[in-house]
């Protein structure tokens, strides 16, 4: 029996991704040998970061659901929907997540959860309104493709170092402002100017070390969160087989976002990172391709018509 | 999925597993005397079409091989637009055999992991059939197949036209296709079988479900994860 995978897997994705976890691996590293160098008691901070990063990881379904007005809803309530997801989770072979609709007009989908076993897919009446079925079952997919990554693990552990790094330097900031540059300062006051001057000189140095490690580690996070969203993508596409149904959800979605009014989309902005289609106003600030947690729609529409290309060949 | 895919993002589509389908002849005739039920005849394939001539050619293909057999075969398009191709033979064995068939065509093509479910249809031996092996079995082929005496429920418009008119009540032959009361569907990703009952628009029997789990579970393998035993409401296989 042939398990031949009819479509020749993106390596080129693979190995960007990659090089971007590495990338910040290494980042991790740096970070570290620089903190203990100069003697902040790093395992302060990294307590605290780490009781953040885990509250925020183990309810990370609840947050979300909380955030976006989702319920989660029964097969009973929601046949249809329950009824797309059981036969894509049989298909992709795995455990169905919990089922939630976000009574929300503007048009997205979510998944959310800590691990394939606690997770959550959820879609707003606005998208189910709007995309007909197989558009539909391509947005699920998509989710549930997000789901088998466990991409909210990922992108957790991913932004950690952003999170440590920002905490450093607010705590440097407010031990600055209250103590430190040259007033009383450490170790009682007086004492050796010199001294003084080289204390002050590091605190300055850690800073800028956070500022910068906190930049780029945003911006790697924003590049391996668009290098998720293209995998799952690709993958949703894959389990469908309909690459051409999941582009033309994309579309519509996209479409339809700008022609919402900009106070809906701002509150909504915030969870970007989680959704199908970043949250953006067309109108309003408009984010350079770096600092975005998705692909740009043609980016996106380039990698599907390639899959649909793969798809058309004769056997 | 390994660790490795899930960091890069890649998921492995998965391979089916085919053989646990011939378990099913054994299991029809334990559910025969202990449940008073046998395989109604009729099953289908049900699988998701995805876009591209290659698939389209390879499923024409199918389609005319099983022609070529003689089969009763139809293909219909479910609600959630996924295709079936729906079987239809009196023969237990023939039936599964059929199935595989169309099951290891697609995978072969490198098409397995469009492969969703098969569904064998059950249905409840006549008053009159319980233990009954009966005559006019074809040559050759003695006890192994479910035969069963027509009881009221004879349908000789659904038999393959070698059958001829209409079949009196007490003909007796190798088996009779009926309308399915119950399913036993085949998960292929996973290599199990769940039972499933449909009472009504929506609505599923699961006391029956878990009674008829108990009864096959030593001949298939039968899912253990509740959650994964997914309702199909309108199913074609009737």
């Amino acid at each position: 029996m042939s398990t031949a995978r009819r479509i020749p897997p993106d390596h080129g994705l693979s190995v960007r991704m990659f090089m971007t976890g590495l990338m910040m691996v290494i980042l991790y590293g740096v970070v570290i040998g620089v903190l203990i160098a100069v003697g902040i008691n790093f395992a302060v901070v990294l307590v605290f970061a780490g009781i953040i990063l885990f509250v925020q990881y183990w309810f990370s379904d609840k947050i979300a659901l909380f955030g976006m007005h989702g319920r989660i809803v029964t097969p009973e309530q929601a046949p249809q929907l329950h009824g797309v997801i059981d036969r894509l989770c049989a298909m992709a072979d795995m455990k169905k997540p919990r089922v939630a609709i976000a009574d929300v007009d503007m048009p997205n989908a979510f998944a959310t959860g800590r691990s394939p076993k606690s997770a959550v897919v959820c879609a707003t009446t606005g998208l189910m309104r709007r995309l007909d079925e197989p558009e539909l079952e391509a947005v699920l997919s998509h989710e549930l493709s997000h789901v088998a990554h466990r991409d909210v693990a990922i992108m957790t552990i991913a932004s950690f170092l952003g999170m440590v790094a920002g905490l450093v330097t607010r705590v440097m900031l407010w031990t600055g402002l209250i103590g430190g540059f040259g007033g009383g300062g450490r170790g009682g006051g007086g004492g050796n100017r010199g001294g003084q001057g080289n204390v002050v000189l590091i605190e300055m140095g850690v800073l800028l070390v956070s500022i910068i490690v906190y930049a780029i580690s945003f911006l790697l996070t924003m590049a391996l969160s668009r290098y998720r969203e293209l995998a799952a993508d690709r993958s949703g596409a894959l389990l469908t087989g309909r690459p051409s149904a999941l582009a033309s959800a994309l579309v519509k979605v996209t479409g339809e976002i700008s022609r919402i009014p900009t106070r809906d989309l701002r509150s909504a902005e915030s969870f970007n990172a989680f959704f199908f289609t970043p949250a953006i106003a067309k109108n309003g600030v408009s984010l350079s391709t770096l600092f975005s947690t998705h692909p740009s729609l043609d980016k996106r529409l380039a990698q599907l018509s390639r899959i649909e290309a793969e798809l058309g060949r004769p056997s | 999925m390994g660790l490795f895919d899930t960091l890069l993002g890649r998921t492995k589509p998965v391979p089916s597993n085919l053989d646990a389908l011939f378990a099913l002849p054994s299991a029809s005739i334990t559910l025969q005397s202990a449940a008073g039920m046998t395989c109604s005849g009729r099953a289908g394939v049900c699988y998701k079409p995805p876009s591209g001539q290659g698939f389209e050619d390879m499923e024409a293909e199918v389609v005319k091989l099983l022609d070529m057999d003689g089969s009763t075969l139809r293909k219909v398009s479910d609600s959630f637009s996924y295709q079936w191709v729906v079987v239809e033979d009196a023969d237990i064995e023939a039936l599964v055999t059929q199935v595989h068939m169309v099951n290891s065509s697609l995978a072969d093509a490198g098409w397995g992991p469009q492969l969703l479910c098969s569904v064998f249809g059950l249905s409840k031996l006549g008053a009159g059939d319980a233990g009954h092996a009966v005559g006019v079995v074809e040559a050759g082929e003695a006890a192994s197949h479910p035969t069963s005496a027509t009881g009221g429920d004879v349908l000789p418009a659904t038999l393959p036209p070698a059958a001829g008119d209409a079949l009196p009540e007490t003909t007796v032959g190798p088996g009779t296709v009926r309308p399915s009361t119950a399913y036993l569907v085949y998960l292929f990703k996973r290599g199990t079988f769940y039972p499933f009952v449909p009472v009504g628009p929506e609505k599923r029997d699961t006391e029956e479900e878990l009674r008829l789990r108990s009864l096959v579970s030593d001949d298939l393998e039968v899912e253990p994860d509740l959650d994964r035993w997914f309702p199909l409401w309108d199913l074609p296989v009737g």
